[in-house]
């Protein structure tokens, strides 16, 4: 119970910090102290680099934790190539748009395996994909932060689905093609926030130091919907329809695969 | 070079270009990173990448142009967008395309710079960078990039196969026989991978769990993190914060040591460190302290450049300019030990 507890606080607590670090520009007054410079001479993304950094070490340790064994591990390492070779697929023929069929096995594996396993295939994924395709900078740790939430929060889904009684049944796949078509807009939204806070335009559509929370709000929306909207949409359309018509089967094919790596020795009683 | 001190030269290129916005000395950077991108070709043949040259000079542009289509500030216009079209109608000023192409050179030198290392590395020595406590995702790693390449074959004789039985892929759905076949395939690859290392002492030593007080402490150092941050980027109080986020990220750290010490290690080839990854290491300590250092013979308005509202001569600091130069040993390690 409490190594559940603290695993729950490890999760919770890493996060908080990945969440505070991308919204950070728009509170601390340090941050806006050197925004206002207009990214010249900061070492604020540094230090921003350097937090979700540290974090997501400590998460994808406690991640680790789950799975030192070696079916584990194979299953993952495998699942990885497989999403891996998609996205170098997706890098040689890019979709349109912000299309991306990476985020169908993420979301699928994580609704089958658990949480924990949906944030390692998520991370590793675009860790392995930057590593073959020569993707690698220090974008990286937030780009595999976030693929790692998508993959993490599948965790939230499975609990959905037995109350609205559709484990198992067609409207599971329905739920599941919701969820990644949010996660189609949701990513995009926080990539954007990478870069955002430090650029500078027009000031009805970029950040300022000094301003409120509400109205910079106002100013990213706008920012978005001009520069990042479609873009996403079809990210978003392109997992609803990815989920939509290769969920079901997939899944089969990871629960029966789930049966078969899952499993515990149990001693028999009587010592034999 | 030894793996540490290409990662040692990528924190300077990193603080470098994270600070440098004057284009007399980004220019310099992005040369002494041309220069080791020029005397460092790829160790070993990998999949195709694309060219980060390539990659370079289309963010340059792009970034350039998309700026200057953003940004309405600056006194020299070029020409003028009519209509009420938002986000695009207006002057587009030369100050604005300087300012995007400053910022797109900047990324592009990026792309190179972890181009160059990651091409220079073969892949057994990207994998030897990963930390011992996280050695159950290195052997996911070296799984998954060895299995890349027989995944993209599998995938080219299923499309084969498919072909032969009349096969023809017009919409998204015709890619079910080639996703699922491909899916199971892996699996089942997966099962047997599984035996074969498990057969050969992996995970051997019992299921070892995080323990409970290695996870407190892990919970610690998080919440010494997080309260740090906080402090001072919410509150204003910097040198408390930060001392707070230095003491989390030391305990995390020093647990991550720990529990990497459980996991013996052994080399089938030790890569020595010499007198060359030394001085690759000092040059990238010397253009780390030169820009984050507040030493009082540079001048520190020479590290930025802000092109608004027109454009000016960009000042020149000497010392500066030679600390950046550490940027460029990688280059002449290589035309040594060629030579």
């Amino acid at each position: 119970m409490r190594q559940r507890l603290l695993s729950g606080a490890v999760y919770a607590l890493s996060s908080a910090i990945g969440v505070t670090a991308f919204l950070a520009p728009f509170f601390g007054p340090g941050v806006q102290e050197a925004s206002s410079q207009l990214a010249g001479a900061t070492t604020a993304p540094l230090l921003l680099t350097a937090l979700v950094g540290l974090c997501f070490l400590a998460l994808l340790f406690e991640a680790q934790g789950t799975m030192l064994g070696a079916k584990s591990v194979a299953l993952l390492g495998i699942l990885v190539a497989i999403n891996a070779s998609l996205r170098f697929a997706e890098v040689a023929f890019p979709g349109p748009g912000g299309f991306s069929p990476i985020f169908l096995l993420i979301i699928l594996a994580g609704y089958c395996f658990g949480g924990p396993f949906g944030f390692l295939i998520g991370a590793m994924t675009i860790l392995i994909s930057g590593v073959i395709t020569g993707g690698v900078g220090p974008w990286l740790p937030y780009q595999m932060f976030a693929a790692g939430w998508v993959g993490l929060s599948t965790a939230l889904v499975r609990p959905c689905a037995r109350a609205l009684r559709v484990e198992g049944r067609g409207g599971e796949v329905v739920l599941l093609a919701i969820f990644g078509g949010l996660w189609g807009f949701a990513y995009g939204a926080i990539m954007n926030l990478w870069f955002w806070p430090w650029s500078a335009g027009a000031a009805a559509y970029y950040w300022q130091a000094g301003i409120s929370a509400a109205e910079t709000f106002q100013r990213y929306l706008a920012f978005y919907m001009l520069t990042s909207f479609i873009w996403d949409a079809l990210a978003a359309l392109g997992n609803i329809a990815l989920i939509a018509l290769f969920g079901a089967p997939v899944l089969r094919a990871l629960e029966r695969f789930h049966d078969r790596f899952i499993f515990v020795y149990r001693a028999e009683q009587g010592g034999r | 070079m030894h793996p540490l001190a290409w990662v040692c030269w990528l924190a300077g290129v990193l603080v470098a270009l994270s600070a440098l916005r004057n284009p007399l000395h980004l220019g310099l950077a992005l040369l002494c990173i041309a220069t080791v991108h020029a005397a460092h070709p790829p160790a070993d043949r990998r999949l195709p990448a694309i060219s980060p040259l390539r990659i370079a000079l289309a963010l340059t542009i792009f970034s350039a142009l998309f700026n200057a289509l953003s940004a309405r500030f600056g006194a020299t216009v070029l020409l003028r967008v009519p209509g009420e079209i938002p986000l695009l109608s207006g002057p587009i000023t030369l100050e604005a395309l300087v300012f995007g192409a400053l910022n797109g050179l900047t990324l592009a030198g990026l792309v190179v710079a972890f181009g160059v290392a990651q091409g220079a590395l073969p892949t057994s020595a990207l994998i030897g960078l990963i930390p011992r406590a996280f050695y159950p995702l290195a052997v996911v790693s070296a799984i998954a990039i060895t299995f890349v390449p027989t995944t993209l074959r599998h995938a080219s004789q299923i499309r084969e196969a498919q072909l032969i039985r009349g096969h023809q892929i017009r919409r998204l759905r015709d890619w079910l026989p080639l996703l699922m076949p491909l899916l199971v395939g892996g699996l089942e690859q997966a099962f047997q991978l599984a035996e074969a290392i498990a057969a050969r002492g992996f995970a051997s030593g019992g299921r070892a769990d995080l323990s409970l007080p290695l996870r407190a402490a892990l919970v610690g150092a998080l919440a010494l993190l997080l309260s740090g941050w906080l402090l001072a980027l919410a509150w204003g109080q910097v040198v408390a914060g930060q001392l707070l986020m230095l003491a989390g990220g030391s305990v995390l750290i020093g647990l991550l040591w720990r529990a990497g010490r459980r996991a013996p290690r052994t080399r089938y080839q030790q890569i020595r460190w010499g007198g060359a990854d030394s001085a690759v290491l000092i040059g990238a300590i010397v253009v780390i302290g030169a820009i984050l250092l507040p030493l009082p013979a540079i001048d520190r308005a020479a590290l930025t450049y802000y092109p608004y509202p027109a454009l000016q001569p960009p000042p020149f600091d000497p010392l500066l300019g030679f600390a950046t130069l550490g940027l460029a040993w990688p280059a002449t390690v290589r035309a040594a030990s060629a030579r």
